[in-house]
C-alpha cells in the first residue's frame, strides 16, 4: 500500500494512502490533538465532523478538523492552540464556484441518499449529491479509503455506491454545507472552491450523531464515540488503541466491539445499559419474526464475543473516567451497585442517536418530538415531502430509523422529487411501502430491547462537563437554571451553553432536557437552539468567496 | 423623599438600570418584561461615541440630533465606565474606535466629521496610514487612514446584563414577564394593563425600546419608535490582536474583538423582520455582504470560521434619545435612548430614575424632552 509522510509537531509520521490525519495520528499513538483555553487536551471524538474537537492546524489554516482531514506529503500538522494568531491575507478559496442546478439535489450520500439518488436519476431526473466525506456510504456502509472491502455490510455499501455511480448521478465527495436558504439555495465548500446549488426539489439524507455517555471525563483524549472507532476501523484499518472498553447502549457497540476484537484489539469490558433481551422474550421474538436474518446476524455476534472470551455486562453503566498516566482509567457500575475500574487505552460510547436535522430546521420543516427516542422527528408525507414545498428528507435525520428503513425511503423520495421536477409518474411503489413497514416494525422492537431514552442528568456531579466547546460543567448549567428557569435561549445568554463551535450539538439536548424538567413544560421543536447559518462553522475566506460568485452571477 | 412604587416597563439594559437606581434609592419596583425581541439580549456590546457613518448615510435629516446629543454619548461611556467598576467588571475596554476610509474623499469626509465632534468636546482625530500602521497593522492595504475616537469601547454584554440583572434582584426589584397592551394614568397612579393583570403603581418608566411609541400614542405622543433587526456574526477565537472598535466611513459595519478571542461582526446589515412575537431571521445577502466587508477590510481575519450568527434588535427614533414626563401622563416617563441604545441606555435609565424620584437630572436633558413629539 502506497504511503505518504506528513510532520506532526515536528515529527514525521507515515500515513497510508487515503488515511485521515486522525487516524494516521492515532495509529502513531498521538491522542490529544488540540489545547483548550482551560489548557485541557481532546483528540478524536464523533470521527464525523460534527463535534470540532480533534482540531488541528494544517499547514498554516488553524482549526481543521483532524477526522476529515486526509493526511497528504508534507503536509505540516500542528497542536491546535486555543487562541491561533491571524494569518497573512487570505489566499486559502480560491477558483470559480461550483454551481448546481439539479432537478434533485441529495445531501448526504449515504445508505437514504445514495438510494433516493439512484432512483431519481433512474427516473430521468438530473441528480447531484453533496456529500461531506472523501468517500461516499455514510455511517452505516462506512467505506474504505483503500477500497477494500471487510464484510458483508462494506460489500453492500460498495454496491450501492457503484450503482449510484452508474446511475448517472453525480457524486461530489468532500462538501461541506452551510448554508441553507428558502427557495431551496445550498451554499457549502468543496475543498477551496465554494458550492452554490439551486436546485428544483432537495432530499435531505444527512443521518445522525451519536448521543455520548455524559459522565466526568467524558471529554478525555481516547474516549470516543463507538461510531468514531469504527470508522477508523472499517475506513482505515486503524485500532483507536490496544485495550478497549465499549459502554452506551444499543447493537451498535457490539456491532464495533467484535469487529475490533477480530482487527486484533484486547476488548477489556463492554457495558450494556439495558438488561439482556432474553428478559423480553415477546419484544424478542417479535423483533425476531420481523426480520429473522438482522435478528440472527444480532445473535452471531454476541456468540463472536463470547467465542472470544468477552463478556457483555448487561444494566451497567460507564461512571466516570480518569487520565491514568498513558492510559485510561474507566469505572462502571454494575446492577449489584459493585464497581468495576479497567484500564484502557480507548473508550468507545453510543447511548442513542441524534438527527442531524439542521438543515431542515433551519428551513422550517415540522418537527415533533419523540420522547421513546429523546430526538425530534421530522414530520414528512408518504412521498417522504417535509411540510416545506419541493423538500424531502429521509432516514436517520427524519429520526432514528435504520440503514434498511432509509435505503427504502430514499427509493420513494427519489421517485417523488424526480416525479415533482417533472420526470416520470412515482408509482408502482406499493412494495417499497410494504418493505418499509416491515423494516420500521423491526426498528420499533428492537429498540425496545435497548435502553437509549436520554439519561437523567439529576445523578450526576456538578463537574461533569456539559459543553464540550466553552467548557461548562452540569454546575454552572444548574446554576444558570436558576430559579426561574425559563428558556434555552435565556440559559444560553445566561451560561454561553451550545455558543461553541459544535453549535450546541452536544449540549443542546441535555440543556433542552433540564429547562423541560425544570420548567415542567413538554419538549418541542422551540426547546431546542434556534436553528441558524453557518449549519457548520465556516471560514471566512470561503463567506467572501461565496459572495464574490454570487455577485458574478447576477 | 419617601419611598415610591414604580414600574418599569421593558427589562433591558435601560429599564434595568433605572429599576436598580429606583431600588436603590428605597424605591420598591417591578420590571414587566414581554420576553420577545429584546435589543439588549442580542446586543454585541459595543460602546459608540462618534457619529457613525450608517446612520448619517441613512438619516441625514437626524444628523442635527445626533450631533447635538454627542456629549451625551461621551457621558453614557462614562456611566458604564462606572458600572464596570460597580459591577465588578464586565470586560469593558475603552481602548477607542477606528473609523477607516478607502479613498481620499471617504478620508476628506471623515475630517469634516472630526471637526464637527472637535466642537462638540470629542477626542477625536485623523490617523494617516503610517500611523495607523502602528496601531492597527492588520488593516488591509487598501485602507489610507480612519478617524480615531479615543472614547470608545467595547464590552461584554452577556456578562453585563447577566450582572446588571443579579445587582437590581439583589436590590430588590422583582421581575415579571408581561407585554403591556395600555398604560393608564388615574388621579392616584398608573395602572399597566397585560391582557386581564393589571399591574399598579404611583409612576411608570417606559423603557420598552421599540414597544414605546405605542404605549405613548394614547397621550396623544407620535414617538416613532420602530425595530431593526440587524445581522451579527461572531467568529472561534483567535490571538488577541484586535484591540479597537473598527466601523468604516462609508459602509455598513462594526468589528471588533472580545476578550474570548472571538471576533464580532455586525454593524447595521439587515435582518429579516417576522414581527413583534417572533424573532427576526437571517437575510443570506447580510451574512455574505457583512462577512465579506469584513474580509477586504481585516484580511488577516479570513482563516477565522464564523460560528453563529444572529438577529440583534436595534430601535431606531428620530435620532436623539426620549427622556422625561408625558406632557398629558406626568406619572409616565420615557426612557428610550434611541440610535446606540445598549450604549446610552444605563445613563438614559439612571437619569429616568431620577426624574421619577423628583431629583434633579444628572444631565441636561431637555434636549431630549417627550413633548417635540406632540401631535
Amino acid at each position: 500500500m502506497a504511503e505518504t509522510t506528513f510532520w506532526f509537531e515536528g515529527q514525521d509520521i507515515r500515513a497510508k494512502e487515503g488515511q485521515s490525519l486522525a487516524a494516521a495520528l492515532t495509529e502513531a499513538g498521538h491522542r490529544a490533538f488540540r489545547q483548550t483555553a482551560k489548557d485541557a487536551h481532546r483528540g478524536i471524538f464523533c470521527g464525523m465532523g460534527v463535534c470540532q474537537d480533534c482540531l488541528v492546524t494544517v499547514d498554516g489554516m488553524p482549526n481543521q478538523r483532524a477526522c476529515m482531514t486526509l493526511a497528504q506529503e508534507g503536509m505540516e500538522v500542528a497542536r491546535q492552540v486555543a487562541l491561533p494568531e491571524f494569518g497573512d491575507a487570505s489566499d486559502t478559496i480560491s477558483g470559480n464556484a461550483l454551481h448546481l442546478a439539479p432537478d434533485v439535489l441529495v445531501v448526504g450520500g449515504g445508505a437514504g441518499g445514495l438510494s433516493a439518488a439512484i432512483a431519481a436519476a433512474q427516473a430521468g431526473a438530473s441528480v447531484a449529491i453533496l456529500d461531506e466525506r472523501k468517500v461516499a456510504g455514510g455511517q452505516y456502509y462506512k467505506q474504505a479509503a483503500d477500497g477494500s472491502i471487510l464484510d458483508n455490510q462494506q460489500a453492500d455499501g460498495a454496491r450501492l455506491l457503484a450503482e449510484a455511480k452508474e446511475s448517472g448521478a453525480e457524486i461530489i465527495s468532500g462538501v461541506e454545507l452551510w448554508g441553507a436558504f428558502d427557495g431551496l439555495l445550498f451554499l457549502g465548500q468543496h475543498e477551496s472552491t465554494p458550492v452554490i446549488a439551486q436546485p428544483k426539489t432537495a432530499i435531505i439524507a444527512t443521518g445522525a450523531y451519536e448521543r455520548p455517555v455524559t459522565v466526568p471525563g467524558w471529554t478525555l483524549p481516547g474516549v470516543m464515540t463507538t461510531g468514531a472507532a469504527q470508522t477508523l476501523w472499517r475506513s482505515y484499518q486503524t485500532l483507536p488503541g490496544k485495550r478497549i472498553a465499549v459502554c452506551g447502549s444499543g447493537p451498535l457497540n457490539v456491532q464495533v466491539a467484535l469487529e475490533l476484537a477480530k482487527g486484533g484489539a484486547q476488548i477489556v469490558y463492554i457495558a450494556e445499559r439495558a438488561p439482556r433481551a432474553i428478559t423480553q422474550p415477546m419484544t424478542a421474538l417479535s423483533m425476531a419474526l420481523a426480520d429473522p436474518k438482522l435478528a440472527t446476524q444480532g445473535l452471531g455476534m454476541l456468540a463472536g464475543l463470547r467465542a472470544r472470551g468477552v463478556p457483555v455486562r448487561y444494566r451497567s453503566e460507564l461512571v466516570h473516567i480518569e487520565q491514568k498516566d498513558d492510559a485510561l482509567s474507566a469505572t462502571f457500575r454494575k446492577p449489584s451497585g459493585h464497581e468495576d475500574t479497567v484500564t484502557i487505552d480507548a473508550l468507545c460510547m453510543n447511548a442513542g442517536f441524534e438527527p442531524q436535522n439542521e438543515i431542515l430546521r433551519l428551513l422550517g420543516a415540522k418537527m415533533h418530538y419523540d420522547p421513546a427516542m429523546g430526538h425530534l422527528r421530522c414530520q414528512k408525507s408518504q412521498t417522504m415531502q417535509t411540510s416545506v414545498d419541493g423538500l424531502y428528507a429521509i432516514g436517520d435525520c427524519t429520526g432514528l430509523g435504520g440503514a434498511p428503513a432509509a435505503r427504502i425511503e430514499g427509493e420513494i423520495a427519489g421517485r417523488h422529487a424526480a416525479s415533482a421536477a417533472g420526470h416520470s409518474k412515482a408509482d408502482n411503489l406499493t412494495r417499497a411501502h410494504r418493505t418499509l413497514a416491515r423494516h420500521r416494525a423491526f426498528q420499533s422492537k428492537l429498540w425496545q430491547l435497548y435502553d437509549i431514552a436520554p439519561s437523567d442528568t439529576a445523578p450526576l456531579p456538578d463537574t461533569t462537563l456539559i459543553c464540550r466547546c466553552e467548557e461548562l460543567t452540569l454546575g454552572d448549567v444548574r446554576q444558570g437554571l436558576g430559579d426561574r428557569p425559563s428558556h434555552i435561549g435565556t440559559l444560553k445568554r445566561a451560561t454561553r451553553v451550545g455558543m461553541g463551535r459544535c453549535q450546541g450539538r452536544y449540549c443542546g439536548p441535555v440543556a433542552a432536557r433540564m429547562i423541560a424538567e425544570a420548567t415542567g413544560k413538554p419538549i418541542e421543536d422551540l426547546s431546542f437552539f434556534a436553528p441558524r447559518v453557518p449549519i457548520k462553522p465556516v471560514a471566512i475566506s470561503s463567506i467572501l468567496a461565496a459572495q464574490e460568485a454570487l455577485d458574478d452571477g447576477d | 423623599m419617601t419611598a415610591i412604587d414604580a414600574l418599569v416597563v421593558g427589562g433591558g439594559v435601560t429599564g434595568t438600570a433605572a429599576a436598580l437606581a429606583l431600588a436603590e434609592r428605597g424605591a420598591r419596583v417591578t420590571i414587566l418584561d414581554a420576553g420577545t425581541n429584546a435589543g439588549s439580549n442580542t446586543n454585541a456590546g459595543s460602546l459608540h461615541v462618534q457619529m457613525q457613518s450608517r446612520f448619517m448615510r441613512l438619516y441625514p435629516d437626524q444628523v442635527p440630533n445626533v450631533e447635538a446629543a454627542l456629549p451625551f454619548y461621551r457621558e453614557a461611556t462614562e456611566e458604564w465606565v462606572r458600572l464596570d467598576r460597580e459591577l465588578g467588571g464586565i470586560d469593558l475596554l475603552q481602548n477607542g474606535g477606528l473609523m477607516l476610509a478607502e479613498s481620499d474623499d471617504q478620508l476628506a469626509f471623515l475630517e469634516m466629521k472630526v471637526a464637527r465632534e472637535t466642537a462638540k468636546g470629542l477626542a477625536v482625530e485623523i490617523l494617516d496610514r503610517t500611523a495607523l500602521n502602528r496601531v492597527a497593522p492588520w488593516l488591509g492595504p487598501q485602507i489610507v487612514g480612519a478617524e480615531l475616537c479615543r472614547e470608545e469601547g467595547k464590552l461584554n454584554p452577556l456578562l453585563a446584563n447577566a450582572k446588571l440583572g443579579a445587582r437590581a434582584a439583589a436590590a430588590g426589584v422583582t421581575r415579571h414577564t408581561a407585554r403591556i397592551d395600555t398604560l393608564e394614568q388615574t388621579s392616584s397612579g398608573v395602572t399597566a394593563i397585560a391582557g386581564q393583570e393589571h399591574y399598579q403603581a404611583d409612576q411608570v418608566i417606559v423603557a420598552a425600546a421599540w414597544g414605546s411609541g405605542r404605549l405613548a400614542m394614547p397621550f396623544g405622543l407620535a414617538i416613532p419608535s420602530k425595530s431593526e433587526p440587524l445581522h451579527m456574526n461572531i467568529t472561534e477565537s483567535g490571538a488577541p490582536q484586535i484591540s479597537h472598535l473598527v466601523q468604516h466611513a462609508e459602509r455598513s459595519i462594526t468589528l471588533k474583538q472580545f476578550g474570548s478571542g472571538q471576533i464580532v461582526i455586525g454593524g447595521g446589515w439587515p435582518a429579516h423582520d417576522l414581527g413583534e412575537t417572533q424573532p427576526p431571521t437571517i437575510a443570506l445577502n447580510s451574512l455574505l455582504g457583512n462577512v465579506a466587508l469584513a474580509a477586504r477590510i481585516v484580511p488577516g481575519i479570513g482563516k477565522l470560521r464564523i460560528i453563529r450568527t444572529w438577529a440583534g434588535m436595534n430601535t431606531t427614533t428620530d435620532g436623539a434619545s426620549v427622556i422625561g414626563r408625558l406632557p398629558s401622563a406626568d406619572r409616565v416617563i420615557m426612557a428610550l435612548p434611541g440610535d446606540a441604545g445598549y450604549t446610552l441606555g444605563p445613563l438614559v435609565g439612571r437619569i429616568a430614575a431620577e426624574m421619577a424620584l423628583d431629583m434633579k437630572p444628572s444631565m441636561d436633558v431637555k434636549l431630549f424632552a417627550p413633548d417635540r413629539f406632540a401631535a
